[in-house]
């Protein structure tokens, strides 16, 4: 049982972790959402995982919400808007592909290194998987700051808040279930807000960047 | 079995398995992309055809070239029959396996890359420094994701040396399905098919100047030299496929020095070896060659993989 | 202690001699002369290697206030015997490539003066001794850099670079030497050590950054490395051999001697900075490497990579030294050092081949050699042997020497503590990008230059050159196959030195044999063994050829696509083959194209001629020196303003500056 609880923990972690690196590696939307969706399902797996691990009802029901939320709902918000626009794919981020993945194993490293004071508080086999949460924070916030196309950037931002998530997860046991409902409708909202805008700007021009706007249009 | 036999056993059985096998796994990946496209494709047996049809053609060399065209094919083959000879492929105790370290096979398998562009280059045609350039090209940016999820694997057995890794991973088979594997096996993947000049990276059958890269190199090549340079490659590609079958899945590798022993270790390395050509075959019907300037995302991608799993050894020490 | 003293004589008697005699036999004189004194002093460093006791002399006559203190310890020596194995290969070498303004009286003194500041560095035991050795050593190389200027256009300017570096660098170890000096009761290197104990953490700390500024620059790590590509291109070729191999080491010597000799070690970033440096400069170094055009340009790229990865084994070495771990900084550190030794060999011999290829083609652009393999086999063959070598391809010295310092960063990974990790990760890196990358640059060198066609004039008309060129190269080439074949004869000594740098006691061996083996990782290899079974397999494939094809190989036109004519313009050049690469580091290397388009003088809608120009520059220089430069000339500028020729001024500043020198006095 608890090889098992340690290997799936593990591998919920990594492939958290995978999928932010895999965002910034290919250039489709519809892959990225799809990737997106992933990652929710193994961040809820990890939930529930430490959840039965430690009985803790609260954390399996937070690992249900997260995997409903995050895993299903906002992949699928978000992938209803691309289907407006099928073929988009990212073609000119800020800074090129492979140059971006380089910039990822920094930030793996970077993160490694600085959540080293973090993991010596209180090592366990959780704790010690805290770098990959921090990396994911990291990743999402440069796909965030370096892709053009609104949706990636959205798409950052979501990868941003799941890092948090992880990250809350493996330090504390997660947080009370209700800042995570809180904090997931806020995201929800957002994503709402957001693909509103999305529409409208799109109904209202040819263009979707957003670097290519100089003013606010009505 | 004595000790010593055993071991010259083993490395015989292996240089011959890879020698011969690895052309009848070329003909093997044709013919499972022959008929994923619907065609009935040339006999399984057709590159053993090849190399004796070519060994009865006429030695042609082109006029500037020097010592380095004929030479080339010999370091090639040479070089990956003695990095087969010493890695533990059917069993874990080949002849000098002490020395078997896994940075030996890598830069063997580099000196014969390097042997390969050397005499692109001496044919003193625009075709051959083409596929010299794009060739080293690939494998200046192949090479650290390979060397970043070589020692990935190091680190987590402890050892840089083939057999101890073997060993471990069959001791411990929470490390044979743990993330290290997984994201070390998908980075050395992309990076056997791109050493063997497999599509998506190239394809090996086409001659058309835009997308020819290993093709190029070897485009002066006539006769036995061309079935010399043939051979060659298969066993590269064979001993490629065949560490990455043992690396990480080594179950059925011959740990102790019997004849039954030895036979389940060459059976398990003919039925990885089938899976692993089986799964690329699949994998060249399903993807078109990408340009070449596109390669560098797949390789960064493989680099990061690779530093994904070093530091995934490093937190769940 | 004898031989070394003697080495010494023989030298001050070669730059004599190069004074004094006639130029019928100044060069050879001089040359059989130097060569005799590296020849002793190499007996002296190894004979110190394998005893390992140090000694020490003082001589107070030489130099007014202090005197010069002489130590030879194990690690010293390892120093001295690399400089004096390139010393020996350059002087023969010079014996057949001096000429013209090279065997001038200056020209053939001041290298044996070159030659003999390099032996005295690392064997100086006192500061004022060992600044006296350092500014020789920079001073002689300026003036022979300077020596063959008629012939080349942009001496001058890389002369003037290399003493602005060199002196800034000088005057920052200058400070830091005088800042450890300042708690100690006199100026020998061992009583700094035993005072250094009173100093406190940040001043030990400033005194390191101070000397490492000075050692780094002199060791090529990026960003202080501008220098290099500048100077070691054009100083004449047994200068640049020297250099390169040599004098580039002595940098890393003065690292270690100040870092752990002195200061004991002393704070852990410390090394984690210096392997910083050392990642960054085998990244830049070998990218612009692969992109260079000019084959003493690309070697001295090279040299910044492998000095980055000699810097990087000697950050490690000191992390793991300072985190307790003394067995596997002793590996790291020998990895370091054997590294450099198979450094000094390979490198000097290809910069003595490239010497020897300018010569017999008069020039050094990669793009406008080739077919050299026809008219100078014997040249080809030593530069396929020291590409080989740095390429790292097994059972030559470069893949030993690269394969003990993976293990040595491997051993790191055992140990948890977090800067250990950082560098054991960069380090790991560093070496993963700059194997492909270095092996594109040598396969272009070997490929572009010596195969093929001949791409001009020049290499159509090349002939061999004397045999005491090829002689000497050939004398460089032979350590980098023995070091390859058994690394486990010189691990001993190595370890000597090593231990003899971190102050730890005798080694454990690792040799087996030929081979090498680690006892607490389990890894090991056995070059020799490796290189039969190779050799075997070749002679069986040869057997096999000559029983299976009875018939010669018949000469034909290649391929040609239906062209009839092949020209040697058609091949590639060395741009074009590091075009792909070049192309996707553009963002790194930032190559700068002009296209140039001359009309027709009829209608603009004529093109008469269409000039096509890429230079790659260095981008630390331009981004980072450039501005500093130009920011000086305003401030000079600024300050000429305060000369406007009145007497009255200059005798006020005078005066003025008095008045502070009392107030500060008082």
């Amino acid at each position: 049982m608890n090889a098992a609880y340690v290997a799936a923990l593990q591998v919920g972690a990594g492939v958290v972790l995978f999928c932010a690196v895999m965002t910034l590696w290919r250039r489709g939307v519809r892959t990225i959402v799809s990737l997106l969706g992933v990652q929710g399902l193994a961040l809820g797996a990890v939930a529930l995982v430490l959840g039965l691990h430690e009985r803790n009802a609260a954390l399996l029901a937070s690992g249900g919400l997260v995997v409903i939320l995050k895993g299903v709902v906002i992949p699928g918000v978000l992938l209803r808007a691309s289907r407006l626009d099928p073929l988009s794919r990212e073609t000119r981020p800020l800074v090129n592909v492979p140059a971006s993945l380089v910039a990822a194993a920094v930030l793996i490293v970077l993160s490694y290194v600085s959540s080293a004071r973090l993991t010596s508080l209180a090592p366990s086999v959780a704790t010690r998987l805290v770098p990959l949460g921090v990396a994911t924070i990291l990743v999402g916030y440069f796909m965030l700051v370096t892709r053009r196309r609104a949706v990636s950037k959205i798409v950052g931002l979501i990868l941003v808040d799941n890092g948090i998530a992880l990250v809350a997860y493996l330090l504390t046991s997660g947080v009370p279930f209700v800042v995570e409902m809180g904090s997931s409708i806020d995201v929800l909202l957002v994503v709402v807000v957001l693909q509103f805008l999305l529409l409208s700007m799109r109904r209202h021009s040819d263009v979707d960047a957003l670097t290519e706007r100089r003013e606010l249009h009505d | 079995m004595t000790t010593t036999l055993w071991s010259w056993t083993t490395s015989l059985l292996q240089v011959v398995i890879v020698g011969v096998g690895s052309l009848i796994l070329i003909g093997f990946m044709a013919k499972v992309k022959a008929r994923a496209e619907g065609r009935v494709g040339s006999p399984v047996t057709q590159p053993l055809r090849d190399v004796r049809k070519l060994l009865r053609k006429e030695r042609l060399h082109a006029h500037h070239s020097s010592l380095v065209l004929p030479f080339a094919p010999m370091i090639i083959t040479a070089t990956a029959v003695v990095a087969v000879w010493i890695s533990p492929l059917v069993g874990t105790h080949p002849v000098m396996v002490s020395g078997a370290d896994i940075f030996v096979i890598v830069y063997l398998l580099l000196t014969g890359s390097v042997a390969a562009a050397l005499a692109g280059l001496d044919a003193a045609t625009a075709f051959g420094g083409m596929g010299s350039s794009r060739a080293m090209t690939i494998g200046a940016l192949a090479e650290p994701a390979l060397l970043v999820g070589v020692i990935a694997l190091a680190i987590q057995s402890g050892s840089s040396n083939l057999a101890v890794i073997v060993a471990s991973t069959l001791h411990n088979s929470d490390h044979a399905f743990g993330p290290v594997h997984l994201f070390a096996l998908g980075a050395l993947v992309i990076v056997v098919i791109a050493e063997t000049g497999r599509i998506p990276v190239d394809n090996p059958a086409t001659h058309l100047e835009l997308t020819m890269v290993h093709e190029a190199m070897i485009l002066e090549y006539a006769g036995p030299e061309l079935a010399l340079v043939t051979l060659g490659e298969a066993m590269r590609l064979g001993l490629l496929f065949s560490l990455v079958a043992n690396l990480f899945f080594p179950w059925g590798v011959a740990t102790s020095s019997s004849a039954a022993a030895l036979a389940l270790g060459v059976a398990a390395l003919v039925a990885k070896l089938l899976v692993l050509a089986l799964v690329v075959a699949l994998i060249e019907v399903r993807s078109a060659k990408l340009r070449l300037f596109r390669l560098p995302e797949l390789l960064a991608g493989a680099f990061a993989l690779s530093v994904l799993a070093i530091v995934m050894g490093l937190v769940t020490r | 202690m004898v031989w070394y003293l003697l080495a010494l004589a023989f030298g001050a008697a070669a730059a004599l001699a190069g004074v004094v005699l006639p130029r019928h036999g100044r060069v050879a004189v001089s040359m059989a002369l130097g060569a005799s004194s590296c020849a002793l002093a190499l007996v002296a460093s190894v004979q110190e290697l394998v005893c390992g006791v140090a000694w020490t002399v003082h001589v107070t006559q030489l130099l007014p206030f202090s005197g010069v203190t002489l130590s030879l310890d194990p690690l010293a020596a390892l120093f001295v015997a690399l400089t004096a194995m390139v010393g020996l290969a350059a002087c023969v070498y010079f014996l057949g490539y001096a000429h013209g303004p090279t065997a001038s009286r200056s020209g053939v003194s001041v290298f044996m003066l070159f030659v003999l500041a390099l032996l005295v560095v690392p064997a100086a035991a006192n500061v004022m001794g060992f600044l006296f050795a350092w500014e020789l050593m920079a001073l002689s190389s300026l003036v022979l850099i300077l020596s063959e200027q008629a012939t080349r256009p942009r001496a001058r300017s890389a002369a003037l670079w290399y003493a602005a570096m060199t002196q800034a660098g000088a005057v920052s170890i200058v400070l830091g030497l005088l800042l450890v000096a300042s708690s100690a009761p006199g100026q020998d290197f061992a009583q700094l050590a035993a005072g250094a104990a009173h100093l406190s953490a940040a001043q030990r700390s400033l005194a390191f950054a101070l000397t490492l500024v000075g050692f780094a620059s002199k060791a090529g790590a990026v960003p202080l490395h501008v220098w290099l590509p500048k100077a070691h291109p054009e100083a004449p070729s047994p200068v640049s051999a020297l250099m390169s191999s040599s004098m580039v080491t002595m940098g890393v010597y003065g690292i270690l001697r100040v870092g752990e000799g002195l200061l004991h070690g002393g704070n852990l970033w410390w090394w984690v900075a210096v392997a910083a440096l050392g990642v960054l400069s085998a990244v830049y170094g070998s990218l612009h490497a692969t992109t260079a055009r000019d084959f003493k340009r690309l070697l001295a790229y090279s040299t910044i990579d492998v000095m980055g990865l000699v810097l990087t084994g000697v950050g490690a070495a000191g992390v793991l030294y300072d985190t307790g771990q003394r067995e596997d900084a002793r590996l790291a550190l020998m990895a370091s050092l054997l590294l450099l030794v198979a450094h000094a060999a390979f490198k000097g011999s290809l910069f003595l081949v490239a010497g020897s290829v300018e010569r017999a083609t008069g020039t050094r652009n990669l793009d406008r050699l080739g077919g050299l393999v026809h008219t100078m086999p014997t040249t080809t063959c030593l530069v396929v042997i020291g590409a080989a070598a740095i390429m790292a391809l097994p059972t030559l010295s470069g893949f030993s020497s690269e394969w003990l310092l993976l293990q040595g960063l491997l051993h790191g990974f055992a140990d948890s503590s977090t800067p250990a990790v950082i560098v054991m990760l960069l380090g790991v890196v560093a070496l993963a990008l700059t194997g492909g990358l270095g092996a594109v640059a040598f396969v272009k060198v070997v490929g572009i230059g010596f195969l093929g066609q001949a791409r001009s004039e020049g290499a159509a008309t090349a002939v061999e050159v004397s045999r005491w060129m090829r002689l000497a190269a050939g004398l460089l080439a032979v350590p980098s196959v023995v070091l390859g074949l058994a690394p486990g004869l010189v691990v001993n000594t190595l370890s000597r030195a090593a231990s003899a740098a971190l102050g730890v006691g005798a080694a454990s061996p690792v040799a087996r044999g030929t081979g090498l083996l680690l006892s607490h990782l389990s890894g090991d290899i056995a070059p020799l063994e490796l290189l039969v079974a190779v050799v075997a397999v070749l002679a069986a494939l040869l057997g096999a050829n000559r029983a299976l094809v009875q018939r010669r190989a018949r000469r034909v036109a290649a391929w040609g696509c239906g062209r009839e004519e092949q020209t040697p313009r058609m091949q590639y050049t060395a741009t074009s083959f590091a075009e792909p690469l070049q192309r996707v580091f553009s963002d790194v290397l930032r190559p700068q194209t002009d296209v140039e388009v001359t009309h027709a003088v009829e209608s603009r809608y004529f093109q008469e001629s269409v000039t096509y120009s890429q230079h790659i520059a260095d981008v630390v220089e331009v981004r980072s020196y450039r501005p500093l430069i130009s920011l000086v000339m305003r401030l000079g500028e600024g300050a000429r303003r305060l000369h406007n020729g009145s007497i009255h001024r200059y005798l006020a500043f005078g005066f003025v500056a008095l008045l502070v020198v009392v107030v500060v006095l008082s």
